[in-house]
């Protein structure tokens, strides 16, 4: 609890530092925040040629929505994809990168990887945004969802936050960490149905039936996978507007608040070795 | 409110000095989970006692774990054994400009450095134009500080964190930044912070500014304290140590 209260004392601190990196990030470019959107929509549009046109990946149209556009049914998978990975990632390598500074003055080492989390997630939020007025103008009626999309999308940042967390401690102490995580990641993204449909994997699990003789199947195993109930959460609301699957909600914030209290717990134990360590 | 500002209990602080470190997981794995290491105590039980409104000395050669110390009492590093209380708000000074982001400008540094030291916003906007005044940099004060020069940029980092307004400050040698103009106002600076009765621990390897500015030193050598008292009777016996007593 008095640990609770220190994080909440620094939350000016966090603020802060969000905005360093939020200010520093597009200086001196001529498109500034604009560059946030860049990214998402090259990679939406290789993936688009490459599934949608040569390997002819068809995705479900949205039920009760009617939409029927592999590119957006991408992007609602693709963007929550893209701020986790990045959240990740930045805030694996924020104490490294902010070793002068951990090694000078005393706070809360906390609030590093967690503005990251904060820059991330502002640069997600204006992509989210112009994902739903490009929602809106293909016929999509999403408005109604966007609270809950909110919600989720909280959920989705506390679970990257407390990845995040971990990561950043083992960083520290095995440098090796960072370049695992980077091929981890290109390897979750395929395991996760950002680019194909699940129907794909409910097809294959069904020819392969139970493994090893049980009852459990390739789709049970790969839906433990927690970014595959995010993934399909958001892809419910944002694309077939319709309420999310209660369960597959539940286990969204079990994954979040699990993530969480174990990076807590990992941070907190090392955070005082933390300078010496760098 | 009691006399002792700060109390170092009994600290001591252990480093590990590693003949051959698990520094990659495969190291970690190849060799078993033991790394070889032997421990360096850069401090063996450390005791002493700052009274509030002194100002506070810390002495001896390099690596007699002088910076460890200030380390500990900035709270960067926590001592192996022993404790440090202290009697209200810390503030360390071991780095100028530590946290300044080079694109930002003068300005947005300002509030981002005051709340790296602990400041509230309130606090650095109260403040502002004191600490523009202080650095001398009013004129460039929303250019990006990279386009600083090295000076400005001391002078900035310096007058932020001078205006903490902590109750005892923990001061590494950064006495030596700046024209000579600059070291005059930092001088005055301790001794405004003097009379308002806050308590200053300073490193120098300068004797001739710790005579002047401390009332209080402890020498320290190979990690352990060798006196404490009087700022002029502990310099005398240190350099008495060094060589006879004869020189600076």
């Amino acid at each position: 609890m008095r640990y609770m209260n220190e994080v909440l004392a620094s939350r000016e601190l966090l603020a802060n530092l969000t905005l360093r990196e939020i200010r520093g990030q597009y200086k001196r470019t001529i498109f500034g925040q604009l560059w946030s959107l860049v990214n998402p929509l090259a990679t939406m549009l290789v993936y688009t040629i490459v599934f949608a046109f040569i390997l002819r990946v068809t995705p479900p149209p949205g039920n009760p929505s009617g939409l029927n556009i592999f590119a957006v049914w991408l992007l609602c998978g693709l963007l929550p994809w893209a701020f986790f990975a990045n959240v990740v990632q930045q805030g694996m390598g924020s104490i490294i990168s902010n070793a002068g500074l951990v090694q000078k003055v005393y706070f809360s080492r906390i609030v590093l990887p967690l503005s990251k989390v904060g820059s991330v997630g502002y640069n997600w939020l204006f992509e989210m945004g112009v994902l739903v007025v490009v929602l809106a103008l293909c016929g999509s009626f999403v408005w109604p969802w966007i609270p809950i999309v909110i919600i989720v999308m909280v959920l989705l940042a506390i679970f990257a936050a407390g990845l995040s967390l971990m990561l950043s401690v083992a960083n520290v102490h095995f440098r090796d960490t960072q370049y695992f995580v980077s091929i981890l990641m290109q390897i979750w993204m395929y395991l996760t149905p950002i680019i194909y449909p699940i129907s794909l994997v409910e097809d294959q699990s069904k020819a392969h039936g139970g493994l090893f003789g049980t009852s459990i199947t390739i789709l049970d195993i790969y839906r433990l996978n927690p970014l595959e109930r995010f993934v399909a959460v958001f892809r419910q609301l944002l694309y077939d507007n319709t309420w999310p699957n209660p369960q597959d909600l539940l286990l969204c914030a079990i994954w979040a608040f699990a993530a969480l209290t174990i990076g807590l717990w990992v941070f907190r134990k090392s955070e005082k070795g933390l300078a010496e360590a760098l | 409110m009691s006399d002792i500002a700060v109390q170092v209990d009994h600290v001591s602080k252990k480093f590990r000095l590693y003949h051959e470190r698990n520094q990659s997981i495969k190291s970690a794995i190849m060799r078993g989970r033991r790394s070889v290491h032997e421990d360096f105590w850069a401090l063996k039980d450390v005791s002493f006692e700052v009274p509030t409104g002194s100002t506070f000395g810390l002495i001896g050669s390099n690596g007699s774990g002088k910076s460890t110390l200030l380390k500990c009492l900035a709270k960067i590093y926590y001592p192996e054994k022993g404790t440090i209380s202290y009697q209200g708000r810390i503030a360390a000074l071991l780095e100028v400009g530590s946290g300044f982001h080079p694109e930002l400008s003068g300005r947005e540094n300002v509030f981002l450095n005051g709340s790296i030291l602990g400041m509230s916003k309130k606090e650095v906007t109260g403040k502002f134009d004191e600490i523009v005044d202080f650095s001398g940099v009013e004129q460039f004060i929303d250019q990006p500080v990279k386009n600083y020069s090295s000076g400005m940029y001391v002078r900035l980092g310096f007058a932020i964190a001078i205006n903490v307004d902590p109750d005892v400050l923990v001061v590494d040698e950064v006495l030596s930044v700046g024209d000579a103009e600059f070291q005059e106002k930092c001088s005055q600076k301790f001794v405004d912070f003097k009379e308002a009765g806050k308590t200053v621990i300073l490193v120098s390897h300068s004797m001739e500014s710790v005579r002047e500015m401390c009332d209080h030193a402890a020498w320290l050598s190979h990690g352990e304290l060798i006196q404490v008292g009087k700022a002029d009777t502990t310099i005398a016996s240190y350099l008495e140590s060094l060589h006879g007593g004869a020189q600076l």
